[in-house]
């Protein structure tokens, strides 16, 4: 695990900032490690520092008083997380951050955040280009959620889901659910309707995707 | 390797209330010493139920996403229990 300032140096979000800058962001980065599971923070409280993450992957949330659960964002390596909030009036933190794995992250608090960025136009332009990329992210959920159905959303989760990666992960139907904002019970029924219409084939742990044409046309529905 | 697999059991979040053993339509889980466990792994069809109904959301069965024809690592490979 490199210090500090070594992982700003190489990661792209912050590598070209100025050496100055990158020095005085290491300064006040405070190094924390969470299992996998664990929360990291609530939404609600008080968002007491932004994070990078610097090893795992973290699910950000929201959670209904139903306890229906909506993910809003999977951050992975060398990613920001919770600066959005830091920046409100009433710095509340608007989302539930979990660990999805082990992870190792860089908290910054708050008021060294604010600080930094006063103190570095460089700073506050990536700060900015990041804001862009997450409104984009939630606008796209927007659609999906309010736009699509949810058979059209699942497809579109399996044909992403089925591209990425060289390793596959496991999805039960609860984590699609969340993804998808849906219930389980939702989800299971679209995957029988999928298989049953040949669209899909259930093999035990595998959902084996059969027609991609078919699939990329419920996926616009 | 595929026809092995069955949902992961969390002993640690396991109360031991039964549930699964229950409901398995298949006969395939048996109340062990340490907790629930897959006595005929073979006979495990898969169908969630056990995850469906475990008060504690102790079992997890999880589903990779795959291309039909697709033999990358981990197209096979579950993280859960393997018989």
């Amino acid at each position: 695990m490199p210090d500090a300032a070594d992982f700003i140096r190489r990661m792209p979000l912050l590598a070209n900032l100025p050496k100055d800058v990158q020095a005085r962001i290491s300064r006040r980065m405070i190094r924390r490690s969470y299992s996998a599971g664990e929360t990291i923070f609530i939404e609600g409280d008080p968002g007491r520092a932004a994070y990078l993450v610097a090893e795992g992957r973290v699910r950000v949330h929201r959670t209904s008083r139903a306890g229906r659960e909506q993910v809003l964002a999977r951050i992975g390596l060398g990613q920001l997380f919770n600066t959005v909030p830091l920046f409100r009036h009433d710095a509340r933190n608007h989302a539930t951050a979990q660990a999805a794995t082990d992870v190792t992250v860089y908290a910054i608090l708050r008021e060294d955040l604010l600080r930094l960025v006063q103190d570095s136009p460089e700073l506050a332009l990536v700060i900015l280009r990041d804001f862009a990329e997450r409104l984009d992210h939630l606008t796209n959920l927007v659609e999906d959620l309010s736009l699509r159905t949810v058979r059209g959303r699942l497809a579109r989760f399996l044909l992403v889901h089925a591209k990425e990666g060289t390793v596959r992960r496991q999805w039960t139907q609860e984590e699609m659910a969340s993804e998808l904002g849906t219930v389980r019970d939702v989800i299971g029924r679209a995957l029988r309707s999928f298989a049953s219409e040949g669209l899909i084939r259930m093999d035990r742990h595998r959902i084996v995707l059969v027609d991609r044409e078919g699939l990329e046309s419920e996926s616009d529905s | 390797m595929a026809g092995c697999v069955v949902p992961y059991i969390d002993l640690e979040s396991c109360t031991r209330c039964g549930v699964c053993v229950d409901v398995c339509p298949a006969e395939a889980v048996v109340m062990g010493l340490a907790g629930p466990e897959f006595s005929d792994p073979e006979a495990c069809t898969y169908c969630t139920l056990c995850e469906t109904l475990c008060p504690e959301g102790a079992i997890a069965c999880g589903f990779v996403i795959v291309w039909e024809g697709d033999s990358r690592r981990g197209a096979d490979g579950p993280e859960g229990g393997v018989c």
